[in-house]
């Protein structure tokens, strides 16, 4: 069951579901980049008494990207909301240590924003060695023009 | 020498009439006295110093004992933890946004490399989301193979539990019969993948090749060497004391904890919940094989090493009823705009059987040239929507969230990564008990690091 909410009223349907639905199982959270649109904040949770999923979604447009943490629901919400928090830079408000989980100290950027290009495609020749023996600089003297990587955006510098 | 030295026995240069010469001389810093030792009775010596002082202490990431990459940052007491943290992200590498950057069917190259000891339910789990995105479904054959697979891996995952496991609480026996057996079952892998990690086997639609022509004789003798080996197991270890009480009554996680913290796996089975998507909402054939799902109530390191002891026996008994449901077929979907059109499946020669395909398509069809390069390097294309589809992986419930925008890239791929979930409870299972039952308490939460960075 997918059920989309309002960031308002994030925490009450978490509630709802934990309390009303009976989902006592908290199973992720995570986030998607819609883009122009913003990002949208998804979680699921699972009843195992009666066995139905819950999957609850929350738009969050560009500008503002904060949203009530969900630990004061389910714990287990810890660690998800961190990695969210890095990765896409949605804050979550009150929760007890919002501190980087994965990346390394003084990482800059939100890598699964879809506006971080993914260097290594790029600093990377490509599509590569087309054939064994052959050198990179004989790759980077192009005969035709070449395109670029998919997901680098035009205008971006090369590292 | 002062009198204080003289009772906490305390050698330093002066006490030491042989006389180090490197030997510091003891002083009072601010942040706390130091001591230099050379000989004596730790007790008497670290008496005052660890009296009403809180230690900090920092485990890894490079330690034999913390299961791979992981960091513990643990302030202890004498020797009870008062307060455990995991520092995690050393092996991060960003599959997540890089299977953005691929096709769908490339990403199954990532994500295998997330779970190292359990590859094949990472690509079990990302291709049946593929699969239900594009609403088709792979042919009877291919999840059968997928189905062997998945046990064949769940038996290796566990006897590297047990291996690793054993080395942290100090059992080398168990770490080299452990690696031992695992070899067997790679070598297994191996046959009917091809390679022993890192798979990329399993494909959205279907698996990559058919199993080798004399699969039934190899299984069956590789299904005799398991049944034979596991009973060694529990001869070893079951009945062995010290690895009773160094287990037993450890790292008790209770059943609303778990439920909390969304623990799966064997520590929530341990609890008491016979969870176990395989039963709760079958996937593959699981629904047509007789098996049993261990529980315990104890909660502890002990339960959950039995119950993955019967897990293992568990998948020997569906590894032997898959076998008898396998009948010849296809492993691969019909549809031309998903399936690759060449054969993969290597001859006695050690070639492709392609050669001949390759040849019509060359010197015969312009558009089958052009379909085979395009499906190759644009990929097919996927109906935007969402889907999560979980399985029950070694460690737990293991799902995939995949979101498409209708293109042949991934919008978003997140794996719901049971390492990464269960880790969480380290800290509610090691609090207030002794530093060596932390480490019996991580072995038995059994994470893979691949898998939690991803």
């Amino acid at each position: 069951m997918t059920q989309d909410v309002a960031p308002g009223e994030w925490i009450a349907a978490l509630i709802a579901a934990r309390d009303t639905q009976q989902c006592d199982f908290f199973d992720f959270l995570t986030a998607v980049d819609e883009l122009d649109e913003g990002i949208r904040v998804v979680a699921h949770v699972y009843s195992t008494k009666t066995r139905q999923h819950a999957l609850i979604r929350t738009l969050l447009p560009p500008g503002a990207l904060t949203l009530p943490t969900a630990t004061t629901v389910y714990r287990g919400a810890n660690w998800h909301e961190r990695e969210t928090h890095e990765m896409f830079g949605v804050h979550f408000e009150g929760h007890p240590n919002l501190v980087p989980l994965l990346l390394p100290d003084g990482f800059e950027g939100n890598p699964l924003r879809k506006d971080f290009v993914l260097a290594s495609r790029v600093a990377k020749q490509w599509p590569g060695e087309v054939d064994p023996g052959q050198s990179m600089t004989d790759l980077k003297k192009p005969k035709r023009r070449r395109n670029l990587p998919p997901g680098v955006p035009e205008n971006w510098a090369q590292p | 020498m002062t009198t204080e030295n003289m009772k906490t026995g305390t050698a330093t240069n002066e006490t030491a009439p042989s006389g180090d010469p490197y030997a510091a001389e003891p002083r009072k810093t601010t942040e706390g006295p130091v001591y230099t030792l050379t000989g004596g009775d730790w007790d008497q010596v670290l008496e005052d110093a660890t009296h009403d002082e809180r230690m900090v202490i920092n485990l890894g990431p490079q330690h034999p004992s913390t299961h791979g990459v992981l960091r513990l940052v643990i302030e202890i007491e004498g020797e009870t933890v008062t307060q455990a943290r995991s520092v995690i992200g050393y092996l991060h590498t960003g599959i997540e946004k890089n299977c953005e950057y691929r096709t769908w069917t490339q990403g199954v190259t990532f994500i295998t490399r997330t779970d190292y000891l359990a590859p094949l339910s990472h690509e079990a789990a990302y291709c049946m989301g593929v699969e239900k995105l594009l609403g088709i479904e792979a042919p009877r054959r291919a999840q059968l193979i997928r189905q062997l697979l998945l046990e064949i891996n769940r038996i290796s995952s566990h006897f590297v539990y047990l291996a690793t496991g054993g080395m942290e609480l100090g059992s080398t026996t168990a770490a080299a019969l452990g690696f031992r057996e695992r070899e067997v079952l790679l070598h297994t892998l191996e046959y009917i993948t091809g390679l022993r990690m890192n798979h990329a086997f399993i494909r959205p639609g279907g698996v990559a090749q058919d199993l080798p022509e004399d699969w039934k004789d190899y299984l069956t003798k590789f299904v005799k060497t398991m049944e034979e080996r596991i009973v060694m197991y529990h001869k070893l270890f079951t009945g062995q004391p010290v690895w009773r009480n160094r287990l037993k009554d450890v790292g008790y996680l209770s059943l609303d904890g778990c439920l909390a913290l969304g623990i799966t796996g064997p520590v929530l089975r341990s609890a008491g919940l016979a969870w176990d998507l395989r039963k709760v909402e079958p996937y593959l054939a699981y629904d047509e094989v007789d098996f049993e799902v261990p529980t315990s109530t104890d909660a502890d390191c002990w339960a959950r090493y039995l119950i993955r002891m019967e897990e293992m026996t568990q998948s020997i008994k569906i590894i032997k009823q898959t076998m008898k449901l396998l009948e010849p077929g296809p492993v691969m979907v019909e549809d031309k705009k998903i399936a690759w059109p060449a054969q993969l499946t290597i001859g006695p020669d050690g070639m492709g059987n392609s050669l001949e395909h390759v040849r019509k398509i060359m010197g015969q069809s312009m558009e089958s040239l052009i379909h085979h390069f395009k499906l190759v390097t644009e990929g097919f294309q996927v109906p935007a929507g969402q889907v999560y589809l979980p399985i029950e992986s070694p460690r737990g419930e293991l799902g995939y969230h995949l979101v498409s925008d209708g293109g042949t890239r991934p919008l978003r791929v997140h794996a719901r990564e049971p390492s990464f979930v269960n880790l969480q409870a380290m800290p509610a299972m090691a609090e207030g008990g002794l530093i060596a039952d932390l480490i019996a308490a991580v072995a038995s939460i059994d994470p893979v690091m691949g898998g939690v960075d991803r």
